[in-house]
């Protein structure tokens, strides 16, 4: 029988004993779609809780899906996954990137890449096709990214493609990163690390093959549509409105792609001001540098060396400032940590640093230079475990929610990633409670950055939607009229709890399927006559591309399952309880959210928990999952283990 | 046979390197909508760039040219020649059922040696060429156009040509 969509192998990848075999992607496909959804399944199975970041025995899980490299928008996207050496302490979490690996795996023939073991040289893998090698990497061991990339290039044709840890990967920073090409990488969890750990410096592979699709009039008519619905009713609806005239920037998207967002290639094309070689204005972060031109140039060195800039940017650099100011420490090197003069309250009040500090502070992470550098490669929240006698973590609080590593992002606290205002950002702070990493990727960036934007009046925002229209969509969408009406607060918890679950578990099918978390799901759109989106869409893309008939619901289903045995794993392998749930707010979120002055009130927050846990079918005291729950979504073998633990809910 | 070498001239497809954002939608939705498959490798239309070389993304695509050389090839070589012209957008086009895989057009296209605009493939045991035939029935005009998400593509008609020397 035609398999659509998928390419239907996985390929297994044992370091150790140079060994490679593939595993039928059918096997799991129909309970855990692909992407994220398999490889949680793969790791209920094989990663236990013994197994440390850096073990051989971690398993580097590197996703696409039955989408990837189709014409759906944002069908570029790689999940990678595994024990996360970011973490803090260390979990199984996952990273998602953009680019153009992700298909090239696709057409090359495979939906994913499980690695395990440790070369005990250098290596690198090389995939052509059906045929699958492990090389020395010997010559390109030490590079940077982009040599690494250029090199492969130059052994195995212009067209290869390649993901790559730098030296921050090889020197087992936890901030290391899997980059690919210029522009894009898995940054969050430090998985350029275990790649490091593993003696892996890079995956090139070059695919001929295509995708199939089992209706392909269909499939193209839906993907046309959804090109044509507007995402956000701000700013244009397409890069066709966007006036370039007068620039000379080359234009550069992740790849497979419909939407709005693009970066600019920074090059050194003809009459262009900025003298970079080649780095690429992402998106989603930046450097508060004094100089323009150098937070350019930072751009290029973090991609180069590998090293997670979000991380270094709104984390580990604003630490040392409040580090500073509490006179901890006062420089690096000769070099003088700036600081501003009044409290650091949010990210907004650090001071912009001179590209000579960001220059020097960089290649001191990527290198382990020295004892300041060889703490910080580990990230801030591990740095203030071993810098100035501990008495740096009290300033990480405001930074890192329970301290668990990563940066409070789109909660609406401390600053990166956008505005999201009271009382939009308690589901936000809810999904970070109960969930592995920064809450606003995958489970929640359509919540704050898609469907806060379209509602009438809330904090910056005036959305096109008349507030009478807003509770008739509500309750469409998430059967509860209350969810997007802003002046509902904690009462009826529903209405936080409820959004809560519905981005988590929509977030777990985009991260499957694979699709882009910033083009799906949709809910509004700015081209309709009623102002909404084809909520159905993702459900529809999917039937028609893998002749696969399913419900939106039914996807939503999968997007539970898959949820409930991450956190399954959660509570299995590292004891993940309502207790550690809790201490999110404890730790992280008690102070003022930044555009609203809002505090959390604790008492009336534990009751949307609690709210949380029951709609999810957890239970209400431990946060664990309930035999009912799990044996619903089709994990039986699940509950019986946690039962045996005695971790069931 | 003199007056087939005359031929009308075509519509054409033409791009903007700065406004392309690289995304290679244009290869993903041509390669579905003639091949029901999303394949970049069996797509009319190729762009090429490169993160680490500077400069502007190129469009490997048909030129239709006015005096095609590849349709005379075809029509020079076979008694019953697979390229023809196509009335209505005036796209030069190899029809698949006759194309008897000689690839005569191929090596007779003077555009991009490297990396042809008109390819081959294997339909059922059988070597047949396709090059870009404007989506030429699809009411929409070329679907590459369709789904250029930065207006890079643009369809120009044999009409609006009208009067090019």
């Amino acid at each position: 029988m035609t398999i659509y969509g998928w390419t239907g192998k996985m390929l297994r990848i044992d370091l150790t004993r140079k060994k490679i075999t593939t595993i039928d992607t059918m096997r799991y496909a129909r309970m855990y779609i692909g992407g994220v959804g398999i490889a949680a399944r793969i790791a209920w199975e094989e990663i236990g809780p013994e197994i440390g970041p850096f073990d051989p025995e971690n398993r580097l899980i590197i996703m696409v899906g039955p989408l990837t490299g189709t014409l759906a928008s944002g069908a570029c996207r790689v999940e990678v996954l595994g024990v996360a050496p970011q973490q803090h302490p260390p979990c199984f979490s996952r990273s998602g990137m953009g680019g153009h690996w992700g298909p090239e795996l696709k057409y090359a023939g495979f939906d994913g890449i499980i690695i395990q073991g440790r070369a005990e040289e250098p290596v690198y893998i090389w995939i052509d096709d059906g045929d699958v090698e492990i090389l020395s990497a010997e010559d390109i061991w030490g590079l940077g990214t982009y040599a690494t990339t250029k090199d492969l290039r130059s052994i195995h044709g212009d067209d290869v493609r390649v993901i790559s840890c730098g030296p921050a990967g090889e020197n087992l920073c936890r901030i290391a990163i899997i980059q690919t090409e210029t522009d894009n990488a898995a940054a969050q969890g430090g998985f350029g690390a275990v790649m490091g750990s593993k003696n892996l410096k890079a995956i090139a592979v070059h695919g001929s093959g295509g995708v199939k699709i089992a209706r392909p009039k269909e499939f193209l008519d839906l993907c046309l549509k959804q090109s044509t619905e507007g995402r956000s009713p701000y700013g244009p609806r397409s890069l066709r409105e966007i006036d370039i005239s007068g620039t000379n920037f080359r234009r550069h998207k992740c790849g497979f792609c419909l939407s709005v967002c693009s970066g600019m290639l920074w090059m050194d094309i003809q009459g262009e001001f900025l003298p970079v070689p080649y780095t690429t204005e992402q998106m989603c972060y930046g450097f508060n540098v004094t100089s323009e031109r150098g937070r350019i140039e930072a751009r290029a060195l973090v991609s180069n060396y590998g090293i997670n800039g979000w991380e270094v940017s709104y984390g580990i650099i604003p630490w040392l400032q409040l580090c500073r100011q509490h006179n901890l420490i006062k420089e690096i090197d000769g070099m003088e940590i700036p600081a501003p003069d009044k409290p650091i309250r949010y990210l907004r009040d650090c001071a912009p640093v001179t590209p000579e500090f960001l220059a020097m502070l960089l290649r001191k992470i990527a290198y382990r230079e020295g004892p300041i550098g060889d703490a910080l490669a580990d990230g801030a929240c591990y740095a203030a475990d071993r810098l100035f006698e501990g008495k740096g973590k009290p300033l990480l609080d405001r930074i890192y929610p329970r301290h668990a590593g990563q940066v409070e992002h789109w909660a609406g606290h401390w600053g990166p990633g956008g505005n999201i205002y009271w009382p939009m950002w308690l589901t936000t702070v809810l999904q970070w409670c109960v969930d592995t990493r920064d809450p606003a990727s995958d489970t929640s960036h359509s919540w704050t950055s898609h469907v806060q934007r379209y509602l009438p009046k809330i904090g910056s925002y005036r959305g096109p939607i008349p507030p009478e229209r807003i509770r008739e969509i509500s309750m469409k969408v998430y059967g509860d009229p209350n969810v997007l009406d802003p002046s509902v607060e904690y009462d009826p918890p529903e209405a936080r709890a409820i959004p809560a679950i519905w981005h988590t578990d929509m977030g777990m099918v985009v991260d499957s399927l694979i699709l882009c978390d910033n083009e799906y799901p949709r809910i509004f759109s700015s081209t309709s006559k009623d102002g909404m989106a084809d909520i159905d869409l993702m459900a529809k893309i999917f039937s028609a591309c893998t002749g696969v008939d399913v419900s939106m619901n039914e996807l939503m289903k999968a997007g539970e399952r898959i949820f409930n045995l991450l956190r399954a794993i959660d509570v299995r392998n590292y004891g993940r309880s309502r207790r550690i749930d809790e201490s999110t707010i404890d730790v992280g979120f008690n102070y003022p959210g930044k555009d609203d002055c809002k505090m959390l009130d604790k008492q009336k927050f534990l009751k949307l928990l609690e709210k949380y846990y029951e709609l999810r079918g957890w239970n209400k005291d431990s946060g664990w999952p309930t035999r009912e729950k799990l044996e619903e979504l089709g994990l039986k073998d699940v509950a019986d283990e946690l039962e045996r633990i005695g971790r069931i809910g | 046979m003199i007056s087939e070498f005359k031929v009308q001239r075509s519509g054409v497809i033409i791009f903007d390197e700065k406004r392309c954002v690289e995304c290679r939608e244009c290869e993903v939705a041509c390669s579905l909508f003639h091949e029901g498959e999303c394949n970049p490798s069996l797509s009319r239309i190729q762009i090429i760039f490169d993160d680490f070389i500077p400069r502007f993304p190129l469009a490997v695509v048909c030129k239709q040219c006015d005096w095609p050389a590849c349709y005379y090839a075809c029509l020079s070589l076979h008694e019953n020649p697979a390229i023809y012209i196509d009335e209505r957008t005036g796209a030069r086009v190899i029809d698949e059922n006759k194309c008897l895989g000689c690839g005569a057009c191929a090596r007779a296209c003077p555009l991009m040696p490297e990396k042809p605009v008109i390819k081959h493939k294997v339909v059922n045991g059988r070597r047949v060429y396709f090059k870009c035939d404007l989506c030429k029935d699809r009411e929409g005009g070329p679907v590459c156009v369709e789904i250029c998400p930065s207006g890079a593509l643009k369809y120009v008609s044999a009409i609006q040509r009208r009067g090019m020397k």
